[in-house]
């Protein structure tokens, strides 16, 4: 772990150090902080981790469905760095987790095929002492907002990370003679349907994969996003992104949810 | 026909006047204003409090010229020159604030802009204090960019709601070798000049933000905004603000909110969409 802090840069210490000493900063709202205290959390700092990562070049066939692995690879990479790098600040902080975690992808004027990566979130601690990492030691993260968090928690789940897949496919294009011979009629286009159920199983399966690590039970709030990114027409990466929880105890503290009506519209 | 065009006020004047108005400090029948909703204005009596003007602090800082061109390391003048903005838009916030009679300003619109020869800072908030209260000091009055209800709602939690934190640092990226951006054209590598640059600004920025924090005698920040990224008007330097409240604990401690859980019975509202029209 200690080779693991080292990769942070140096004013990070000063900075940490300063929230080792009891103050806090968050982006949590007031209502998400409330809510964390709510169920004996308490914020100890935001934590984040960059990444600005230049992606390679892979040839694609014009006719040939492909996964474009290399583009895949850097996808994976640049976003585990900046993952990483935000759970190492938590780990140095103490912290049991960190919540509202952002993953982000930026493109700017740094030349064509160069973005920055980056994940924000506020690193939590059980006011108990008692440790709540994840089965690999670590502090867990999730993408949950406060009021997730806090629901999720009375029902008696605890999450376990944020996992993901993700999938860069090259959907191959259809030769003129198909094109042709389906002119005026009514017909799937299999070459299409098919490609991109292939990269959507690729990145869902990788994502599975990542929970099935943390030995997690399930996976709640998953978003499957389509990319095109910089790359032009025909090739998308496919993003699959979840928090993965695992059930804690099987004490239920959620009060029964009152039904009301606003009479303000 | 044409109406006659209105005589120009002497603004000079006006100005003087409105300072002047300043000067004397509000007479108790002076009437209120302020940019608080009604329900904010009735959340903040919930717990005692009522608004009494609406204050603001405006600063524009000049950077002097060539800092931005070319260089390494950190753009000093450019981070003092925010620093300055801030502190003095602050500054004149709370003095408008301690003669309106105010103890607090809350729902403060923070405007600020980056430009290559100056920074730009204003604030718009309501003051508030408790109802019927004597005026403080100005050096007692807060700020906060929190808005009238999430003010009530800590106050309810036990915490003080402290002052606005600001830290901003821009840190020039150095450029790569021709080589190295041809060498790297086909392959799937870190920039670690820019993601050195971002790292930079960035903990420097959170670390002023931290230690003005620390100078309020808070023991957190809450609901940080940052923004952060290349400067339009100069790619090769990088940029990292960070905003936030600052909050300690009251003398009570923390205390509960206990929530319940409510599912609304409302069916969505769709609201009127040019695109049926088509």
């Amino acid at each position: 772990m200690s080779d693991a802090v080292n990769d942070l840069p140096e004013a990070t210490e000063h900075r940490l150090e300063e929230l080792e000493r009891g103050l806090f900063t968050s982006d949590l709202s007031v209502n998400e902080f409330l809510l964390v205290k709510e169920i004996g959390f308490h914020p100890v700092g935001l934590v984040m981790g960059s990444s600005i990562y230049h992606t390679g070049i892979q040839t694609r066939k014009w006719s040939q469905s492909q996964e474009l692995t290399k583009l895949t690879e850097a996808m994976y990479n640049a976003r585990e760095l900046a993952m990483t790098r935000m759970e190492e600040e938590a780990a140095e902080l103490g912290a049991d987790g960190v919540v509202g975690v952002r993953l982000d992808v930026n493109y700017y004027e740094w030349g064509k095929d160069a973005a920055e990566f980056i994940a924000v979130g506020t690193a939590v601690k059980a006011e108990d002492g008692v440790s709540r990492r994840n089965a690999l030691g670590k502090p867990f993260t999730s993408d949950l907002s406060g009021q997730d968090f806090w629901t999720l928690h009375s029902t008696g789940y605890a999450p376990q990370g944020l996992v993901m897949g993700t999938c860069v496919y090259h959907i191959a294009h259809r030769g003129l003679g198909q094109t042709l011979s389906t002119t005026g009629q009514n017909v799937e286009l299999p070459n299409f349907t098919q490609a991109l159920y292939e990269a959507r199983e690729l990145a869902m399966t990788r994502m599975q994969d990542e929970a099935t690590r943390l030995g997690a039970s399930g996976i709640v709030g998953v978003r499957l996003e389509e990319k095109s990114h910089q790359w032009g027409s025909h090739t998308i990466e496919f993003l699959a992104l979840g928090t993965a929880v695992n059930k804690g105890s099987d004490t239920v503290d959620l009060p029964k949810p009152v039904t009301v009506i606003s009479l303000d519209h | 026909m044409t109406s006659p065009t209105p005589e120009a006020l002497d603004l000079k004047a006006v100005v003087r006047r409105a300072v002047a108005a300043l000067d004397g400090g509000p007479p108790d029948t002076y009437p209120t204003t302020s940019d608080l909703s009604i329900d904010e204005e009735l959340a903040l009596h919930s717990i005692g409090w009522e608004p009494v003007e609406l204050v603001s602090g405006v600063s524009i800082v000049s950077i002097p010229l060539g800092w931005w061109n070319w260089g390494q390391g950190e753009i000093t003048a450019a981070a003092e020159a925010h620093r300055h903005a801030f502190a003095n838009a602050v500054a004149r916030l709370h003095r408008e604030a301690a003669r309106a009679g105010g103890h607090g300003v809350v729902g403060v619109r923070v405007e600020s802009a980056v430009r290559p020869t100056h920074v730009e800072v204003a604030l718009v908030g309501s003051a508030v204090r408790p109802v019927g209260a004597t005026a403080r000091p100005e050096a007692e009055v807060f700020t906060s960019d929190l808005s009238g209800r999430d003010f009530t709602l800590l106050s309810l939690a036990g915490w003080e709601t402290v002052g606005l934190a600001v830290g901003a640092s821009f840190v020039f990226a150095p450029r790569r070798s021709v080589g190295a951006v041809l060498g790297q054209q086909t392959q799937n590598v870190e920039l670690t000049n820019f993601t050195e640059a971002m790292y930079a600004a960035r903990e420097t920025a959170m670390t002023r933000m931290q230690d003005a924090a620390l100078g309020l005698r808070g023991t957190g920040v809450v609901g940080v905004s940052i923004a952060e990224g290349p400067m339009s008007f100069a790619s090769h330097a990088v940029g990292f603000v960070a905003i936030g409240t600052v909050v300690r604990p009251g003398p009570a401690g923390h205390q509960r909110v206990a929530p319940i859980p409510v599912v609304p019975l409302d069916d969505a509202f769709v609201a009127f969409d040019a695109r049926t029209l088509e």
